[in-house]
């Protein structure tokens, strides 16, 4: 793939992310699975946790963030082909010559995005509304993890969204999936605190590296190598799942195409 | 080179019924269709429901793959070189899906022409001139579900241009377009047929066709029954007539009875609210009224034409006035 069809598609993944943030302003329910969800759990655990200290805060604003970041993973972006279908607007974007999974990165990527404000609105509410100091202390490691998790977050979406239009029955336990990854990754509490047994399975979930990475920059004292470790997991699963998205994408397209199963007749 | 060549095209569509025990069945959407179709050529595809229609023009438009045969466009083979395929072609499905309703008009083509690769500069200009071009000039900033089925299609018409494609599918296009907004739609074709395009239109509407195209092949049950120029299906009823009879709740078995009458070559029925029209195509001209009348005997009338067969009438012959 040359420099110049790389632009291209990047060029294309702004559009598709700008067209997709705008037409999810207007729904109600994105707006509250990206946005209001995560405040609310956000306050609740600042109002568990209260008295705790900053570091406690900040732990909160970080993982209601990425609670926000896995639900808008789970529900949008899985969701976002089928979502095409129901519209009848599949059938146009499949006879283009951008590949789908450019299309399907740019609407993860939105998704992303809007779950990232969530993220920043926790951090006002811990800091004015429960009137915490809140500082990260490794800030430059910070953004980076931020950056490196978007990516992470969007590779693992390309996963999801073909799974589901392939295996609709996988669909029906898309709510039981929400809450066991906030607890399995992390992202409101260590999993030190979770039986020893579960340990494995979080390893296995590229959202954990992102908390690691998250909460590990937000800690004081947290060594580098840690946060390093945790970018080099996601740089490996992300690659995984580009290369399993890859195949998937293929196989959906031509199966949709044998099976007449583009439209909605 | 032909626009679009298609060979022994087949689609077959496996089914399940039942619930308990699954039985599989096969419905074989297009049994063997084969055409050729010029550059530049207007060519329309006329059917019943289920005849095959909308399926071969989704197999040539790459969105779904031929059970057997082959088809290519532009050279190009539907299965083996779609991305080639779809640089070269546009398409319309008719109806009012396949927009994003929460974009505007203009947003809706910004879109779509950074999927089609088209560079931000060109689309600029490319924007506002498919939308004067359609008739949506001073509309594009409004949110497309506030437009009207019409302006919907038109914008369809739009998209589908964005990328100056050589070949046009137009699938019932003009469906559910009020009198009006079809005349213009039509108009519309006409212009992108005198851009020199290459026009696979399908429709229900025998006069549109006539209007229209060129060549058409009329199929059914999966396969091409006749292939000719508006004017050459219509000497398929040449020797012919048309009584139409206005009748009010006529059964079943008296229509029945009409249609096995020796001199009915073909019967069809249109039904309204208020009445049927009864379109008998007979030899036997205005002789024939009189018989007719007595296999009506007893029922509410309403008036009795003798006309010349239209395309309508070949087409209601060709398919055995299954309509």
């Amino acid at each position: 793939m040359n420099a110049r069809l790389l632009l291209k598609y990047w060029r294309t993944i702004l559009v598709v992310a700008e067209m997709t943030i705008r037409q999810q302003l207007m729904d109600g329910f994105i707006i509250f699975t990206v946005l209001f969800q995560p405040i609310i759990i956000a306050l609740l655990a600042l109002w568990m946790l209260k008295g705790k200290g900053p570091e406690y805060a900040i732990f909160v604003v970080v993982g209601s963030g990425l609670t926000g970041l896995w639900s808008s993973l789970l529900f949008i972006s899985g969701n976002s082909i089928n979502a095409e279908r129901w519209s009848g607007t599949l059938e146009s974007l499949v006879a283009l010559p951008t590949p789908f999974e450019v299309i399907v990165f740019g609407k993860n990527l939105a998704n992303v995005i809007q779950s990232l404000s969530s993220m920043v609105l926790g951090y006002f509410v811990a800091a004015f509304l429960f009137g915490y100091d809140l500082t990260i202390s490794q800030p430059l490691y910070f953004a980076l993890s931020i950056f490196i998790s978007i990516f992470a977050f969007i590779s693992f979406g390309l996963i999801i969204a073909p799974v589901f239009v392939m295996n609709p029955g996988v669909r029906h336990w898309q709510n039981a999936m929400e809450f066991p990854v906030y607890l399995l990754c992390g992202f409101l509490f260590p999993i030190a605190l979770l039986p020893g047994w579960t340990t494995p399975i979080s390893y296995l979930l590229p959202p954990y590296w992102a908390a690691v990475a998250l909460h590990g920059t937000t800690t004081p004292g947290t060594p580098p190598n840690e946060i390093f470790f945790a970018w080099g997991m996601m740089f490996v699963f992300s690659v995984i799942d580009l290369l399993i998205a890859s195949r998937l994408f293929k196989l959906m397209l031509y199966k949709a195409r044998a099976d007449a199963t583009l439209g909605m007749e | 080179m032909n626009a679009i060549e298609i060979k022994q095209l087949q689609r077959i569509f496996k089914t399940h019924t039942g619930v308990i025990k699954r039985t599989a069945r096969e419905v074989r959407a297009v049994e063997d269709v084969s055409l050729e179709i010029q550059e530049g050529e207007l060519f329309g595809l006329l059917g019943p429901n289920g005849a095959g229609k909308t399926t071969t023009v989704k197999m040539l438009a790459t969105l779904l793959i031929p059970s057997a045969g082959s088809a290519s466009v532009k050279g190009f083979d539907v299965v083996k070189q779609a991305d080639e395929v779809r640089r070269r072609i546009g398409f319309i499905f008719g109806g009012e899906r396949g927009l994003y309703w929460r974009l505007t008009g203009i947003d809706n083509l910004r879109y779509f022409a950074s999927l089609y690769g088209i560079d931000p500069d060109v689309s600029k200009k490319r924007i506002p001139y498919l939308l004067e071009m359609v008739g949506l000039k001073g509309r594009g900033d409004e949110f497309v579900g506030g437009y009207s089925r019409g302006m919907k299609q038109r914008l369809h018409v739009a998209r589908t241009l964005l990328h100056d494609p050589d070949v046009l599918f137009l699938d019932e296009p003009t469906i559910g377009l009020d009198p009006v907004g079809a005349r213009d739609f039509r108009q519309v074709i006409l212009d992108l047929q005198s851009e020199k395009k290459s026009i696979l239109l399908t429709t229900h509407y025998m006069f549109e066709a006539d209007a229209l195209c060129d060549r058409i092949a009329v199929i059914d049950h999966g396969r091409i029954i006749a292939l000719d120029t508006p004017g050459g299906l219509k000497q398929h009823v040449a020797d012919l007539s048309v009584v139409e009879v206005e009748t009010f709740g006529a059964s079943e078995a008296i229509i029945g009875g009409l249609r096995a009458l020796p001199f009915v070559d073909a019967l069809s029925v249109e039904e309204t609210e208020k009445h049927q029209l009864l379109l008998v195509q007979t030899k036997r001209g205005a002789e024939a009224v009189p018989d007719i009348l007595a296999a009506l005997d007893g029922q509410r009338l309403g008036r009795v034409i003798v006309r010349e067969p239209t395309l309508e009438d070949a087409y209601i012959r060709l398919v055995g006035g299954a309509v």
